[in-house]
């Protein structure tokens, strides 16, 4: 039994409390208090439901201090430099600059609370005053991750933005129509292999990711379930 | 397709925006009378080739923008104002 298996099973006993707008691909697991799927592919092309990672909403005056010291300028998103504990280790926490004066940060599951804290400690922490707003969408948010080299050519079937290396490298974030829902995409590579984040209201979550993996059909898509941390 | 230039996002599509309407000045609330307003709520220019529009990018950054338009070809220009952010 690999470890994030038995991470879920023990999770399993205390039973999960939150849910995904996204019904789970059996089997079904408990992660960090979620109900997960904890199906497996090794398809070349996955689609895999990070809902249940921290999301918390900034706002901000665009130019102000805070977007100077948060990191993740509109259009970009970056590991947070501000986000690193007393040991400097990485704490996993993405800043996605989603819109002008708007951030969204992705964290762990589970540390949401502890997420808002620190970004309302950074606000407070500003030389001079000025107007932010923290608020924790974990639960009110749907989070999507698709993996593999021909996500380009899936995305390009549901939205109309240049995917092209010019236009959206990695690390590239914007809000566009995706399957004609207002989403919030980030370019996310890993180890190589191109990938992307969709990010939309809770409601449009099963909608999205039934529509992704239609697009991915013939691209052979496949659903890959949720392993901590989520954000590898 | 018509493309708006969204100075925040770039050029995109229509569908991503919400149509406000023909951009005009408010007039001062301390000194309009009722006929002033009416105008500037109901009364519409319309005319038959370029008007200046505000339309909000509710699919993108979420700004209100200002182009102008004709009406009779759907050719968009920019159009500085304020507001736009840059
Ligand atoms: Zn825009």
């Amino acid at each position: 039994m690999s470890d994030h298996v038995r991470r879920a099973a023990s999770a399993d006993a205390r039973g999960p409390i939150a849910r995904s707008p996204i019904a789970p691909a059996p089997p079904v697991a408990a992660v960090a208090g979620w109900e997960v799927s904890a199906r497996r592919s090794d398809a070349d092309l996955t689609v895999t439901d990070l809902t249940p990672l921290a999301k918390v909403q900034v706002k901000a005056p665009w130019d102000g201090a805070l977007a100077g010291t948060l990191g993740g300028p509109f259009g970009r998103a970056e590991r947070s430099a501000s986000f690193e504990d007393a040991e400097g280790d990485d704490e996993d926490v993405l800043v996605v600059g989603s819109g002008p004066g708007e951030w969204l940060a992705l964290g762990s599951p589970g540390t949401a609370p502890d997420l808002v804290e620190r970004l309302e400690r950074l606000a407070a922490r500003l030389p001079n005053p000025e107007f932010v707003t923290v608020v924790d969408l974990t639960h009110g948010r749907a989070l999507i991750r698709i993996a593999g080299e021909r996500t380009p050519d899936l995305l390009a079937k549901v939205c109309g933005i240049d995917l092209g290396e010019t236009v959206t490298p990695n690390g590239a974030a914007f809000r566009s129509s995706v399957a004609r829902l207002a989403v919030d995409v980030v370019r996310y590579d890993r180890d190589g292999t191109r990938s992307y984040l969709l990010h939309c209201e809770r409601s449009s979550g099963q909608y999205l990711f039934d529509a992704l993996l239609d697009a991915g059909g013939e691209f052979g898509a496949e659903i890959d379930g949720f392993v901590e941390p989520g954000l590898s | 397709m018509i493309l708006l230039p969204c100075p925040w996002c770039g050029p995109r599509n229509v569908a991503e925006f919400g149509y406000v309407g023909e951009a005009g000045p408010r007039p001062d609330p301390a000194s309009a009378g009722p006929e002033e307003w009416r105008g500037y709520l109901y009364g519409r220019a319309n005319p038959c080739g370029w008007v200046a529009e505000s339309w909000y990018h509710r699919m993108g950054c979420r700004r209100y923008i200002s182009v102008e338009r004709h009406t009779l070809s759907n050719e968009v220009r920019p159009l500085a104002t304020e507001g736009a952010g840059r």
